[in-house]
């Protein structure tokens, strides 16, 4: 609870943000997710580039969907360091739906994706942070309204 | 790859990563000396690339060089660029961003290690 009264305590002038009056969404907890979508995207996107440029031939949907939500993980980090609210949603929502769709898909139909994926078994292959991840964000915006 | 500056590196990040904890749960802001022991591992990380790329340059190395080379991007660009995101944050959420980045770099360090050795 007092996480909260902290938490906007951490909006202190310290940073240039234009609206003083709304709280910051990158400001207080708010730079520890974008601190860990950073190494997500920095993580996946490193590991996607790999396989892509290796061996890109052995299952090409999985490592351009892992491509994909390394640059998703990215708009994100950047849309809640930047306060853009609508976009930091949107791709919270797009990770969302991705790590569910492709979580369900993985485990019903495991030849649909013979190579793992940032999303497959819900992320299982992460600790399932990928799943927990768009969750904390899609929390912390409403919170933060 | 140097085996015990590996391991130093990884003990040395999660201390950091311990202390940044600490710091957050007494609900301080970032101290000079989480600074330094920053700037202590990217000095260590650094060393260690330089060696890395020395022996990738002799001939040595696991087959799995592209994603070497990866981690080691990694592990040099995440402690400065997390100084500098915690630093902005004058709270206690600054050292927690300090604790992501601790907790990220023994992880890097430990697959590098995996790779090298050719278990993984």
């Amino acid at each position: 609870m007092n996480e909260h009264v902290n938490g906007s305590g951490g909006a202190v002038p310290a940073s240039g943000a234009p609206s003083a009056g709304a709280a910051a969404v990158g400001a207080g907890p708010g730079r520890v997710l974008v601190a860990v979508y950073g190494i997500f995207a920095l993580a996946a996107g490193a590991r996607a580039a790999v396989q892509i440029a290796r061996q890109f031939d052995e299952a090409p949907l999985a490592y351009l969907l892992s491509a994909f939500a390394a640059l998703v993980y990215l708009v994100l980090a950047v849309a809640l360091a930047r306060e853009n609210r609508v976009l930091a949603t949107v791709a919270c929502g797009i990770e969302l739906a991705g790590v569910l769709i492709v979580g369900t898909f993985s485990l019903v139909d495991p030849e649909a994706f013979p190579k793992a994926t940032v999303w497959s078994g819900f992320g299982s292959g992460y600790v399932y942070i990928p799943l927990v991840l768009p969750l904390l964000g899609l929390f912390w915006l409403s919170r933060r309204r | 790859m140097i085996g015990p500056l590996a391991t130093g590196l990884i003990v040395l990040a999660l201390v950091i990563a311990l202390v940044s904890l600490l710091t957050t749960a007494l609900n301080k802001a970032m101290g000079n000396v989480l600074l330094v022991a920053l700037g202590v591992l990217e000095l260590g990380l650094l060393v260690q690339a330089g060696l890395l790329i020395a022996a990738l340059v002799r001939g040595e190395g696991p087959a799995e060089t592209a994603t070497l080379i990866g981690y080691m991007a990694g592990t040099v660009v995440i402690p400065p660029v997390a100084a500098f995101w915690g630093v902005g944050e004058r709270s206690r959420w600054g050292p927690a961003v300090i604790a992501v980045a601790g907790f990220a770099i023994p992880g890097m360090v430990g697959r590098m290690l995996q790779l090298w050795q050719g278990t993984a």
